[in-house]
């Protein structure tokens, strides 16, 4: 369970300062998926990253678990925007990066091999084609199991078959791990397909305008239902008429 | 292997080519002149394997005191130039001093450093390692400072601490570009090096370093020049060294893209 109070950030101090959340209140419930849309730049990242504790916020609660975010939780984990792999690392050493620097022990190899990475784990990013490379990235937040999954654009920059790869992954992952999802996109069809709920943002300072209920997501034949195609466009719609 | 093989076939061309031109050189010298200017390769090869004990007490010391001048400059300049390019705020404070006294010939303070550290061997490493420590540092300023931001969020992300965002992210990121600043400050080294054995050993025999042997022979030029050619096969000894250093520490560096799905 994520939920988020009034949530405001500003980032830099007086007359500099820029504010990016501006009073954003949401709740995810525990093991809901859900995407977050918005106009580029209006602070999704942000949100992400108050969620993860990597940013404290200047007003306003969040809690995961019924837990004040005071830091980075070792049950949430982040999925970066370009996979965020360390190129001196090897597929392994990546994918164990956030086990170790949380001092755990456990081996992320069978994480690996589920997301068909066996046989990469001595090879290191500049080896592995674009799609790879975000797969090691998802391998380094399975890893740790977490309850809580965030995602900011996990498919941003792929070709569109590696990117319906990814999501049908990603889906398939929910299903099976039963993790809290909150992803973070730019593509409309991606929202639709990944959000139980999609929620829109505004522009910069972002707060929620609407809330999108989607009761058709869960199943990868949903891209090609009537269902889907109305959505993405009604998304479209919401999206146009909020300046995006 | 191959291309080891390929790269030591390279040196021994290379090295094939400077005795070449320096025979041309030492031979015109002499017909112009009519007299010996510049021994030539065979009667300095000559000269060093007469003095061959001699000639490899000074290499053996020059070694060992580069190699000694190297680790301490880089142990000392390597956590301060990271720290300064990594840390706005020390940038701020720290960089127009460095930068300040960067430019500083050490050799223009000898006079002080006579005073701050006698005449032992303490005050030739310093020499060295003065001149060194600031190439590390600026190295490794500049490269901290350009650090790929999405590096280090993904280790905050996974909850790093300051301590292990330097250990995976800063030290790795920097290191080719400190190595190689490394390489290029050899050239450098040697010089200081031979300047701290030549002004600072007048009294200590000709196997305390190849500085020292060089001028002990100053009027002996065939052995004299076999010393410089020791200093010369030194400086290439350590820049092969770093470069090997490289190719270990930095391997991600050489993986060229294989592909995948």
């Amino acid at each position: 369970m994520i939920e988020v109070d009034g949530l405001t950030v500003v980032y830099g101090r007086g007359e500099a300062s820029v504010p990016a959340v501006a009073g954003l209140s949401m709740d995810v419930d525990t093991y809901e998926l859900v995407s977050v849309v918005g106009p580029s730049g209006c602070g999704k990242s942000t949100l992400l990253f108050v969620l993860d504790g990597l940013l404290k916020p200047t007003a306003g609660r969040v809690r995961v678990h019924g837990e004040e975010v005071r830091g980075v939780r070792r049950d949430v984990a982040l999925i970066l925007q370009d996979a965020g792999l360390l190129p001196w690392k090897t597929v392994r050493q990546n994918a164990e990066l956030a086990l170790r620097l949380q001092g755990r022990k456990e081996s992320a190899d069978k994480v690996l091999a589920d997301l068909g990475l066996a046989g990469f784990e001595k090879r290191f990013p500049s080896e592995l084609s674009e799609g790879m490379k975000r797969r090691v990235g998802i391998a380094r937040a399975l890893a740790l199991q977490p309850r809580v999954m965030l995602m900011d654009e996990p498919t941003a920059n792929l070709d569109s078959i590696t990117r319906e790869h990814i999501q049908n992954l990603l889906l398939g992952l929910w299903w099976e791990m039963g993790f809290t999802g909150v992803l973070v996109t730019h593509d409309m069809e991606e929202a639709v397909f990944l959000g139980k709920r999609i929620f829109v943002l505004s522009a910069r300072p972002a707060r929620v305008v609407e809330v999108i209920e989607n009761p058709g997501m869960g199943e990868p034949g949903y891209r090609g239902t009537p269902e889907f195609a109305a959505q993405v466009a009604h998304l479209r719609g919401v999206l146009g008429g909020n300046g995006a | 292997m191959r291309r080891t093989l390929r790269q030591a076939f390279y040196y021994l061309l290379a090295i094939a080519v400077v005795i070449g031109l320096w025979w041309g050189v030492s031979w015109l010298l002499e017909t112009v002149r009519g007299r010996e200017i510049l021994p030539s390769p065979g009667v300095t090869f000559v000269a060093a394997v007469e003095n061959i004990g001699t000639l490899a007490s000074a290499f053996g010391t020059s070694a060992l005191r580069f190699l000694i001048s190297l680790a301490v400059a880089f142990l000392l300049g390597l956590p301060l130039g990271l720290a300064v390019g990594f840390e706005p705020k020390l940038d701020r404070y720290l960089s127009p001093l460095i930068y300040l006294l960067y430019p500083m010939p050490p050799v223009a303070l000898l006079l002080f450093l006579y005073l701050a550290f006698g005449l032992g061997e303490v005050v030739r490493l310093v020499v060295v390692v003065m001149a060194l420590f600031f190439q590390v540092v600026v190295a490794a300023q500049g490269a901290a400072k350009y650090i790929v931001p999405s590096h280090v969020t993904a280790v905050r992300a996974a909850g790093a601490t300051r301590g292990q965002v330097y250990r995976h992210v800063v030290l790795p990121a920097t290191l080719p570009s400190v190595l190689t600043a490394a390489r290029v400050s050899v050239g450098l080294g040697i010089t200081m090096l031979y300047i701290a054995e030549t002004k600072l050993g007048v009294l200590l025999g000709p196997g305390a370093g190849l500085g020292r042997f060089i001028e002990y022979y100053t009027f002996r030029g065939d052995i004299s020049l076999a010393g410089v050619v020791g200093l010369a096969l030194l400086g290439l000894l350590f820049y092969v060294v770093l470069e090997l250093l490289e190719r270990v520490l930095c391997r991600w560096k050489f993986v060229g893209a294989r592909g995948g799905t």
